[in-house]
């Protein structure tokens, strides 16, 4: 807990004149996995969009580690950093098998030549096997990934995501579109990556949010910028939390 | 003595002539005149006079057609002779100082055998002096532009003996222009002067007057001075030319931006149709440049409807159009009926062509634009096959030939057409797009067709109606070509690349980055055409400049941005 | 045919019947065919006809490669074609001699515009390696500055379509004028020899056919290899998802500049081979029209396919030397319709014909869902 591995400061994002992002300032250490909920429109994917290199902010800093601007990077660039994301829509490439999803995901160098040349090695299938049986899709490595059921893609997405062996990974609703036992799943396996890799998770489900943020903090934002952040419990009695989020639950 | 007899004769020639004797009096005179002086003397004093007898007599005199009868007193009668020879050679004959037929003693009309009479003589700088006289005549022209026309031509020729012609004319001439011309015509005379302050006074006056036909005649000028040494004269030539130049700047500038920005009202009128099915609805029709060839042909039907009929023979069969055979101004105005036919033609088609293949790929764009490819094929082999390979005659009314110059800079009515044109055009989609119910739900379908969909907008239907819209636009933008330029099947092929570019610079989605993107590009075009004096590597500077904007906004100029992924 | 597939050597596998398929193909094509016009019983009008074709097949794959295998519409692959054409015109010019209509040292069209030396970018053009060396070099030059600024500003779909519409259209426009001293309107024609060997020549024509088959043969087999490596995974990933390859780390305008520069040199390379085997390259095959041309081929035979752009190519130019002489006025009609039919209804083309015909008949014989299909 040293030295934040990502520090926002002061970023500000508009788009057309609707202010996304507003001045917003966010820390997140080494191994954290951190919770960010927020009412719909708060700028949550615009946040990770930010992170991730497909939005550049207006004005602001994003450092990655000790001195990398990660405003001067593109997506790709971002990612072989070690910044991996999953989209909150299932994200997978339809047209390839299970299989093949993963090998394009492997942390191996990804260039042109690297590419027309690679083979894979032992090591390398047996890390894939073991990445097959931990989103449990073994059975299903040569179906193609679109014929997958919708939770089966959210599992693919987050092997996938684990293929790239990140040190931060942005997660956008997980859960949704899973049963509670494979919700649960999600959540065990989020908390046992915490330590080694950093995470961000975006979710709405209180369940699953009470269930990862046991041991980390929780950010809430709100048009833009952070409302609050806590403890779970700390923020879910939060009267300002209660007014813009859950007193938005209540009502409906 | 010789000298003074002359001087009394010129002297006394000049006070005949003043005493308001006609100009065929006065050359009727000299050509019966003996000595080669006083002929001179009398030809030269028709300078800045005369009517349109005079070059025809004088036209005359030159071919030796005027011959000097002497009837039976031994008194000299020009003639000239017309009329068939009869069996004797004999002509009828007219007198040149009056124009009545020759008569006898007892007023009976004599005819003239030609080879009987001498010719009146002249020598070369009689003839000098005759071409001298015909040349101001037209200064005195009643016409305007030929009037205009003939002191610029008296005034190039720097000519000192015409001089006093002008100054005569410049002093009773009202109209502004014949004016300026008659001004720039004495100073440009008397640059050539021996005297050096009337040449510095004339530098002075064509500085002040900067006209750009001076140009060569200040070049000359100004060497001439440096050759001579004369510092002076050549500073004020050198100025004089400036002022040209810089009037010729001005010039060429709002020229090129009167160019351009017609130019880009082409490029507006063509690509706005493909602005609104490309633009709004996301389909890459490549037979919107066949649209507009509908809109062409449906122009020249109804041309050939108003006139003469049409005969067509599409597949094998004849097809007979009878014409109304208008006439006047019925025949000229039947471009105002072309418009709407034009419209609803180009329209159904455009129906035919959504219902039949668009339909089906809304959401494959890439491949819209193959099977739309494939109707731009198949169209442009029915134009050839129903109304030939070749071009085919639309001819544009009177009205749009001629132009207004005003500063020396040329405006086309054809071009004013365009531009007037274009701002109408621009106008009307304006109008149905905010206006209208159906411009309503056309931009509500484009912005989300599932959201329009559930709030009860029959979406297939505003597609329709949208593409039909941007087709008959097409079609408009055909009517319009037809008028400026030549109609053939391959018409829209011509235009398709600039349409495409047109709404992909001005940002796609956006009718206002299409009005911004055509008259950009058109000014851009013209300008480099302005620098380069060639259009086909303007048209690829064009091009290139294009594809780097697009480096620097890839999504145009009019980006319409949005928060919703993908 | 996956990444993973162990019995793939090479990217090729041998158990399969397109290897067999290939193999058979290529023996037709390399060695029975010209073997057959050597002896006499294919005439030297149908061996020149089908090396045409075969050009326009190796024309087709490069389209095919971007199009069908990277989802990039290029509408400038004609230009490529052309370039290569004109490369090897060049050369082919340099070789008539003094054998032309004005008896001159240099090619008749510059003696025609008044030149009576040699400009100096024809001089190098003597040499046939200088040749060669050029027609891999300029298209693909072409391509990389292109393919740079557009794959750099993320112009991706129909906008790419169209800018390479307006780089076709623009080339076009500079080779039809004089004075880029390329011949103009009538460009390149009247060649005489090739290597020295006399260009009408029935042995010459074969001997042209003969490498064009080999080319063809060998592009197909670097193709199918780049299909089975992690290159061609990726290039699919960009096809089906460029936003996600970018954010799994790939630089996918990289990968696209690399498939546009190669698909460019593919292209040139069956201009090359053209041009001697047409006798003539002008500006008129360069158009965008003519690359929309080689789309149909392509799109018929069967998208994203190896073999369907090659049986396109052919089965499209067989007809259309048959049409044009049968019903000249209806064969745009024709190829109009049929691309409209093939987009419409037959997305994968001729070569998903016999897959659409076995499924039909397993689906006859026993309902079987995919799923089950897959697994089993």
């Amino acid at each position: 807990m040293s030295h934040p591995i990502l520090s926002v400061e002061g970023v500000n994002k508009t788009y057309d004149g609707f202010k996304a992002i507003t001045e917003l300032n966010f820390y997140l250490f080494e191994g954290e996995l951190r919770t960010v909920i927020g009412p719909n429109g708060a700028g949550k994917s615009t946040f990770f969009d930010l992170i991730s290199g497909r939005a550049k902010p207006d004005t602001g800093k994003l450092e990655f580690g000790q001195n990398t601007d990660l405003t001067k990077l593109n997506e790709y660039q971002i990612n072989r950093l070690g910044v991996g994301r999953k989209f909150q829509a299932p994200s997978v490439y339809a047209e390839h098998t299970v299989y093949d999803n993963l090998v394009l995901s492997l942390n191996r160098p990804r260039g042109v030549f690297a590419s027309l040349f690679q083979k894979l090695d032992s090591y390398h299938r047996d890390k894939l096997d073991e990445f097959l049986k931990l989103i449990r899709l073994d059975a299903k490595r040569h179906w193609k990934a679109g014929l997958l059921a919708h939770g089966e893609k959210q599992w693919l997405e987050i092997g996938m995501l684990l293929a790239q062996e990140p040190r931060l990974l942005l997660v956008d609703e997980p859960a949704a579109g899973m049963t509670d036992e494979e919700t649960h799943r999600t959540g065990e396996l989020l908390l046992s990556l915490a330590g080694k890799h950093s995470l961000i998770v975006i979710e709405h489900d209180m369940t699953f949010v009470k269930q990862i943020a046991q041991n980390g903090k929780v950010t809430v934002l709100h048009q833009g910028s952070v409302l609050c952040e806590g403890k779970f419990d700390d923020i879910q009695a939060n009267p300002k939390v209660r007014e813009v989020y859950l007193g938005r639950g209540k009502a409906n | 003595m010789k000298l003074f007899h002359a001087l009394i004769l010129f002297l006394a020639v000049c006070g005949l002539a003043r005493a308001e004797s006609t100009p065929r009096e006065v050359i009727a005179k000299a050509a019966a005149a003996e000595d080669a002086s006083e002929r001179m003397t009398l030809i030269q004093s028709l300078l800045g006079r005369g009517d349109a007898d005079v070059p025809v007599l004088m036209d005359a005199w030159r071919r030796d057609q005027i011959f000097l009868y002497a009837d039976a007193a031994g008194t000299v009668v020009p003639v000239t002779l017309t009329g068939e020879a009869d069996e004797n050679d004999a002509q009828s004959a007219v007198r040149v100082d009056n124009a009545q037929p020759l008569t006898g003693a007892d007023g009976k009309p004599v005819r003239v055998v030609a080879d009987d009479w001498d010719t009146a003589e002249h020598d070369a700088r009689l003839r000098r002096a005759m071409k001298a006289v015909v040349d101001l005549i037209d200064v005195g022209s009643p016409d305007l532009a030929t009037r205009i026309k003939a002191i610029n031509t008296v005034g190039y020729s720097q000519d000192a003996e015409k001089l006093p012609a002008l100054i005569a004319r410049a002093e009773i001439e009202t109209d502004p222009k014949a004016q300026v011309a008659l001004r720039e015509g004495i100073a440009l005379t008397r640059l050539k002067s021996s005297d050096r302050a009337e040449r510095l006074a004339a530098l002075g006056e064509l500085r002040e007057l900067h006209t750009l036909s001076s140009t060569d005649f200040l070049r000359n000028a100004l060497r001439d001075a440096e050759q001579a040494g004369d510092k002076e004269v050549a500073a004020a030539a050198a100025k004089a030319m400036s002022a040209v130049e810089s009037h010729r700047k001005t010039v060429n500038f709002f020229g090129t931006i009167f160019r351009g920005v017609s130019l880009g009202s082409i490029l507006l009128v063509v690509a706005l149709g493909l602005a609104i099915t490309f633009g709004l609805m996301g389909v890459i029709n490549m037979a919107h440049g066949e649209m507009i060839a509908v809109g062409a042909y449906a122009t020249y039907i109804v041309q050939n409807l108003f006139t003469t009929g049409l005969a067509i023979s599409p597949f094998g069969m004849s097809i007979k159009l009878p014409g109304m055979g208008a006439e006047g101004w019925l025949r000229e105005s039947y471009f105002l009926f072309a418009l709407p036919i034009s419209f609803l033609a180009a329209a159904f088609v455009g129906i035919l062509l959504e219902r039949g293949i668009v339909r089906f790929l809304y959401r494959r764009p890439l491949e819209s634009l193959l099977a739309t490819w494939g109707v731009s094929l198949i169209l442009q082999q029915l134009f050839r096959l129903i109304f030939g390979a070749n071009n085919v005659q639309v001819g544009s009314p009177s009205y749009l030939s001629g132009n207004w110059t005003i500063n020396d800079i040329i405006f086309g009515w054809n071009r004013v057409f365009v531009i007037g044109f274009a701002g109408l055009i621009v106008f009307g989609t304006w109008l149905v797009l905010t206006r209208t119910p159906l411009g309503l739900l056309m931009r509500a379908v484009m912005q989300n067709r599932q959201m329009a969909a559930c709030m009860g907008v029959r979406t297939q239907r505003v597609n329709m109606m949208t593409f039909a819209f941007g087709s008959g636009l097409a079609g408009l933008a055909g009517a319009f070509l037809s008028q400026i330029g030549n109609v053939g099947p391959s018409l829209g092929q011509n235009y398709i690349v600039d349409c495409f570019m047109t709404v992909v610079v001005g940002g796609v989605g956006n009718i206002a980055g299409t009005v911004f993107s055509a008259l950009g590009i058109g000014l851009v075009d013209q300008s480099i055409q302005q620098i380069l004096l060639n259009p086909v590597i303007g048209k690829i500077l064009v091009l290139l400049a294009i594809i780097l904007f697009l480096q620097w906004r890839p999504a145009g100029l009019f980006a319409t941005r949005s928060r919703s992924l993908d | 045919m996956t990444f993973s597939d162990s019995a793939v050597i090479a990217g090729i596998d041998f158990r399969s019947r397109h290897t067999w398929g290939f193999i058979a193909g290529a023996f037709f094509l390399i060695i029975l065919f010209p073997a057959l016009n050597a002896a006499g019983m294919v005439s030297n009008f149908t061996i020149n006809l089908w090396g045409k074709y075969l050009c326009y097949a190796l024309l087709a794959l490069a389209v095919d490669i971007l199009w069908g295998r990277t989802g990039l519409l290029s509408l400038g692959q004609a230009l490529f074609f052309t370039l290569g054409g004109y490369m090897m015109g060049m050369y082919l010019m340099r070789m008539i001699g003094d054998l032309g209509q004005y008896k001159q040292p240099i090619p008749d069209f510059l003696v025609f515009l008044g030149w009576s030396k040699l400009p100096w970018f024809w001089e190098p053009f003597d040499s046939f390696q200088f040749a060669f060396f050029m027609i891999l070099l300029v298209p693909g030059i072409v391509a990389f500055v292109f393919g740079y600024l557009a794959f750099r500003s993320r112009i991706k779909g129909v906008y790419f379509s169209i800018l390479t519409q307006a780089l076709t259209y623009g080339a076009a426009l500079l080779f039809f004028r004089n004075d880029l001293l390329m011949g103009g309107n009538n460009g390149f024609t009247d060649f005489k020899f090739v290597l020295g060997h006399d260009v009408r020549d029935a042995a010459t024509m074969r001997g042209l056919f003969v490498v064009t088959a080999i080319t063809l043969a060998a592009v197909y087999l670097l193709f199918a290899w780049l299909k089975g490596t992690k290159f061609g995974l990726v290039q699919q990933a960009i096809r089906d998802g460029e936003n996600r390859a970018l954010f799994s780390g790939y630089a996918t305008a990289h990968y696209k500049l690399f498939i546009f520069v190669l698909s460019a040199i593919v292209a040139s390379i069956g201009g090359a081979l053209y041009t001697p085997q047409v006798g003539i390259i002008n500006p008129s095959e360069m158009t965008p029209e003519k690359s929309l041309e080689a789309v149909v081929w392509v799109a018929v035979g069967g998208r994203g396919t190896l073999l369907g752009p090659i049986i396109g190519a052919i089965a499209v130019n067989a007809l259309k030397s048959w049409a044009t002489r049968a019903a000249p006025d209806l064969w745009l009609i024709m190829m109009g319709g049929m691309f409209i039919l093939v987009v419409l209804f037959l997305p994968g083309g001729i070569v998903s014909i016999p897959g659409k015909i076995r499924d039909g008949v397993a689906i006859l014989r026993r309902p079987k869902t995919p799923a089950e299909a897959v697994v089993a």
